[in-house]
């Protein structure tokens, strides 16, 4: 390391163009990683970061100044500095994210080593993996561009590894490795379209679920997360009708379970595959409403779907089915973008038929939490006022509490404790909808009245992009559902006595806005919504067209092609023969060109037969002159046509302005005239 | 001992390997100018071809058990260029017409260069090597041919032994562009090459010069005979004899100094013989002979060569020179 410090700071730059042809080759590699590595940067711890940043540092210098590599030694040490601070930042070696930091580490060091073009093959096939990693955590349009240029790059230096002579440009060598790119285009694309898409291979990847988005449990504080991403959950259009803003909601896991402070669902959260369900009483009322929606990656069974959705279309790869709490369920978790078509009612009534168990489980409450607010419930109900009502009436009343009590809602209610209900109830009273959802459930059961907790989304932007209406992660709600005896389960939604902005026109909170973004909204708000939407239905198109090109499309594409009922196996036979085509037709051009014939030989091979069927020779070797003259020396002036016709050829071929194809005619008019003397020679 | 029976002794596999080339390439014809064509180039993956594949294989699995459309994107867009590539390894190579310049005579043991000319009709052409089939792969001479133009590439060997040899099998490869796979030709020129017998170093000193007996260039009158001619200027050449006349107009025109030439007297012929070369065995004499016809010709004087069965008449010269050297480079018992 000493020789490091002692050489000259900053090293002397020759300047881009005057850079030696290896140096300049290394850092335009160096340049590449960079690039690819940096998107990784929200992801990785930052000594990851921060390590391959000196490393790719270092790495050029040694370039600019022609130094020599450091030894294996030196390598074998900062590997193993790596691999600790790897262990120690996540407890493991092995998983998504220590494999991520490892991947990125290794690429950084390999740099180091570029002795062989082994080496540099290794660097090459490392940055390739490394630009899937990327997908792992978002396959938005902006990432997309930025990993086409990191191919493009890793191109270009492949490309000018394999130019060994002088000092091609990096224009030159770019060029190359976009045309390579572009031709291998329509096989990217017929793969693309045509690979048959099968599920994932072995487990279900838990690396890739992420922290937002439905789950199946309700803890205190942990919707406040998902209120504040901005994300894209589903995007949803209406086919003619659409609901106000305040009647979407979209039903996800219905927890009835209660352990005092997690709620959970009942039962299985899967939907036994192959044991029909028998289904629940729902009784819809009026017209249904016909709807698509198009869900990012679940990660969960649960398919926040309308309420009420009846009936949904099947989806080719997927089974759905409805239970008895009218919450859908896939038959496992879901890792893709899925789209759905299904009808909804938007009134109802929910579960007139019991199921046994259900309603007795939606009165448990745990024993020794929350004991204020279960006596305040009681007394409540003990009020003389208020002895003998009915379930609907006591929600009223609670819901009336709720308005007038004093309470607020808030998305940041600080931390709260064991009894965590008691402390939101009675003493601080701010909370946001599942604080409101989870105290209303209580105070019911402790009144002796069934309910139970809804989670889902409610309500979307309020103006459509391209006709879809976009439900973000901040949408996600809790509500809740109380049991009318006589007409079933009915909504109930807390949150909306407290802040009825809340419901219907989806507030959101967004993070505060950069400095340039905030001067541009400041003097064009016009601008910025414009702006905004484009991006959104940029986005919402290669949503539709590319990351959400599943199963489901593949078929329906392959039925537009005439197949009666595709499968998988169609879309194999399809792709192999199309691809054996392709090969078929290559092969057959380069056997055509194998036996391409010069078309100027071959019109004077035509010459020469006709005239030795006049019993003139015509070796192969011979020129058009000198068959010309032979003809007139043998003919005479009953040749003089054939002659002429090949002193012709002899000007086209060789003169001055010469041809650059045969003349067909002048071939017809020299067979016409030997034919005709063929016939006067004969007579 | 033939090299592939040295080979099979051993290792089998590389012996039929050895024998396998052997007859592949006697089935190719002889000649000086080859166009690649669809029939002769060959073209497979490289070790980093199939480490490509491989990679290609974990991100299709990365991407199917992820469900990840982007990295099918990813994956097939890599496959296209993989096989766009291929083409262009292919293409690279094939419509280029390759030529060999005649080849000058060498010496055993020295380098002996080939001027290979590559022609394109078409495109440029990047990143193409040639070497000796046999040679080992870093000895590439790599060239880039221009579209429509002609490229020379120098590639040059050692002969061991003298003799009239074929000139050795060549073999034209390319990896461009992005080395996943590789192209090649196997080319045998029909042109034969003269490789001179390796002149012997430090060799012992010709035998002494005789004078001419009975010529008609007999001397006269010794030291201060008549001068009958100029010659080029020797050291040690002693002032009086430089013909100063001559040697103005000489070095005018940028020759040399010129001497007086009175050693017409002293007119020499040496015979660079067989049997002269000591009890030593053939090729070593040959050996001799060759660094003696170095010796004389530089010397200037006439000199003539007998060998058993060949007897060359002395006289000076380029011309005697490599008549000489062709008689010993293609002697035999």
């Amino acid at each position: 390391m000493s020789a490091l410090l002692q050489r000259r700071f900053p090293p002397h730059w020759p300047g881009w163009q005057r850079l030696p042809r290896e140096a300049r080759d290394t850092l335009f590699l160096l340049a590449v990683i960079a690039w690819t590595v940096i998107p990784h940067t929200p992801h990785l711890p930052g000594w990851t970061i921060g390590l391959t940043a000196l490393v790719l540092a270092w790495r050029g210098l040694l370039a600019v100044e022609s130094g020599s590599l450091p030894s294996k030694w030196v390598l074998l040490a900062v590997l193993t500095i790596a691999l600790g601070l790897t262990y120690w930042s996540y407890g493991s070696l092995l998983g998504k994210e220590p494999g991520v930091t490892l991947s990125v580490v290794l690429m950084g060091l390999k740099t180091l080593e570029l002795r062989a073009r082994r080496d540099a093959f290794v660097v090459f096939f490392l940055g390739f993996f490394i630009i899937l990693t990327h997908f792992l955590y978002s396959q938005s349009l902006a990432v997309a561009v930025a990993m086409l240029i990191s191919i493009w790059g890793l191109l270009t230096a492949l490309v000018l590894a394999h130019m060994p002579v002088g000092q091609p440009s990096l224009r030159q060598a770019s060029g190359l490795a976009a045309r390579t790119a572009l031709l291998g285009a329509p096989v990217m694309a017929l793969l693309f379209a045509l690979f048959p898409r099968i599920g994932p291979l072995w487990g279900v990847p838990q690396d890739g679920v992420s922290t937002t988005g439905l789950s199946n449990s309700l803890r205190m504080g942990s919707i406040t997360e998902v209120a504040r991403d901005e994300s894209v959950a589903m995007r949803v259009r209406f086919e003619r009708t659409r609901p106000a803003q305040s009647e979407m909601y979209f039903r996800g896991p219905v927890l009835t379970r209660f352990d005092g402070l997690e709620w959970r669902p009942l039962g299985l959260p899967f939907a036994p595959a192959g044991v029909p369900e028998r289904l629940p009483a729902l009784t819809p009322i009026g017209e249904p409403i016909r709807y698509e929606a198009t869900f990012e990656p679940l990660r969960v069974a649960s398919v926040p779907m309308l309420e009420a959705t009846s009936e949904i279309e099947p989806v080719e790869g997927f089974r759905f089915s409805r239970r008895e709490d009218l919450q859908w369920l896939g038959e496992r978790p879901i890792f893709e973008r899925i789209r759905i078509k299904a009808e909804a009612y938007p009134r109802f009534l929910l579960g007139t038929s019991r199921r046994s168990g259900e309603i007795q489980e939606s009165l448990e409450l745990p024993p020794g939490f929350n004991p204020r607010i279960l006596a305040w419930a009681r007394a409540l109900h003990a009020e003389p006022a208020n002895r003998g009502l009915d379930a609907t009436s006591f929600s009223g009343l609670v819901l009336r509490h709720i308005r007038d009590g004093g309470y607020d809602y808030t998305l940041s209610p600080g931390e709260y404790g064991r009894n965590a209900i008691d402390e939101f109830w009675l003493d601080r009273k701010t909370g946001f909808c599942e604080h409101f959802a989870s105290a209303y459930v209580v105070v019911m059961r402790a009144a002796g009245f069934p309910a139970r907790v809804v989670t889902g989304y409610q309500g979307s932007d309020s103006e459509p992009v391209d006709g879809f209406f976009i439900v973000r992660q901040s949408s996600a709600h809790a509500w809740a559902e109380y049991w009318q005896t006589g007409k079933g389960w009915i909504r109930a939604d807390p949150t909306g006595a407290v802040s009825p902005d809340r419901i219907g026109s989806s507030i959101r909170l967004s993070a505060e806005p950069g400095l340039v973004a905030g001067a541009i909204a400041a003097m064009s708000p016009e601008l910025v919504a414009s702006l905004r939407s484009a991006w959104e239905a940029a986005n919402n198109r290669w949503n539709q067209w590319v990351l959400n090109y599943t199963r489901g499309q593949q078929l329906d594409a392959l039925k537009n092609l005439g197949f009666a009922s595709p499968n998988w196996e169609d879309l194999a036979l399809l792709l192999i023969g199309t691809l054996s085509t392709l090969a078929l037709s290559g092969a057959a051009w380069a056997w055509l060109d194998r036996h391409r014939v010069d078309p100027w030989v071959r019109q004077l091979e035509r010459l020469k037969r006709a005239l030795r069927s006049l019993g003139i020779a015509a070796a192969p070797h011979e020129a058009p002159r000198t068959l010309a003259a032979r003809v007139r020396e043998r003919l005479g002036e009953q040749g003089e046509p054939l002659a002429a016709a090949l002193d012709a050829l002899e000007k086209q071929r060789y003169g001055r302005a010469a041809a650059t194809r045969p003349d067909a005619a002048l071939t017809r008019r020299f067979a016409a005239d030997s034919r005709r003397l063929r016939g006067l020679l004969a007579r | 001992m033939t090299p592939a029976q040295a080979v099979g002794a051993l290792n089998p596999a590389a012996f039929a390997r050895a024998r396998f080339r052997v007859w592949w390439q006697k089935r190719l014809p002889r000649s000086d100018t080859q166009t690649l064509t669809q029939g002769n180039v060959y073209i497979l993956p490289t070790q980093a071809g199939w480490m490509f594949a491989l990679t290609l294989l974990v991100l299709l699995l990365a991407s199917i058990n992820y469900q990840l459309n982007l990295g099918y994107v990813l994956t097939f867009l890599l496959a296209g260029s993989g096989v766009v590539s291929m083409h262009v390894t292919h293409g690279t190579l094939r419509g280029l017409t390759l030529h060999l310049r005649p080849v000058a005579p060498g010496f055993a043991g020295e380098p002996v260069v080939l001027d290979i000319v590559l022609t394109s009709p078409g495109t440029s052409r990047f990143g193409i090597g040639l070497r000796l089939l046999d040679a080992p792969g870093a000895t590439l001479a790599w060239i880039d041919v221009p579209g429509g133009g002609q490229a020379t590439a120098h590639v040059s060997f050692v002969p061991a032994v003298r003799g009239l040899h074929d000139v050795p099998t060549l073999s034209a490869e390319t990896r461009f562009p992005l080395g996943l796979f590789r192209a090649w030709t196997v080319w045998r020129p029909a042109a034969r090459h003269l490789v001179y017998p390796r002149p012997e170093s430090p060799a012992p000193a010709p035998p002494s010069t005789r004078p001419i007996v009975g010529g008609p260039t007999r001397s006269r009158h010794g030291e201060s005979g008549e001068v009958e001619g100029v010659r080029a200027y020797r050291r040690g050449d002693p002032m009086k004899l430089v013909a100063w006349k001559k040697a103005a107009q000489a070095l005018e025109t940028g020759a040399e100094l010129v001497s007086r030439d009175t050693s017409v007297s002293a007119r020499q012929e040496l015979w660079l013989d067989w049997a002269a070369c000591g009890p030593v065995s053939p090729e070593e004499r040959l050996s001799r002979l060759a660094a003696w016809t170095l010796v004389a010709e530089r010397a200037g004087t006439d000199f003539g060569l007998r060998l058993p069965g060949v007897d060359l008449a002395p006289e000076g010269g380029e011309a005697q020179r490599r008549r000489c050297l062709e008689a010993l480079a293609l002697w035999r018992a």
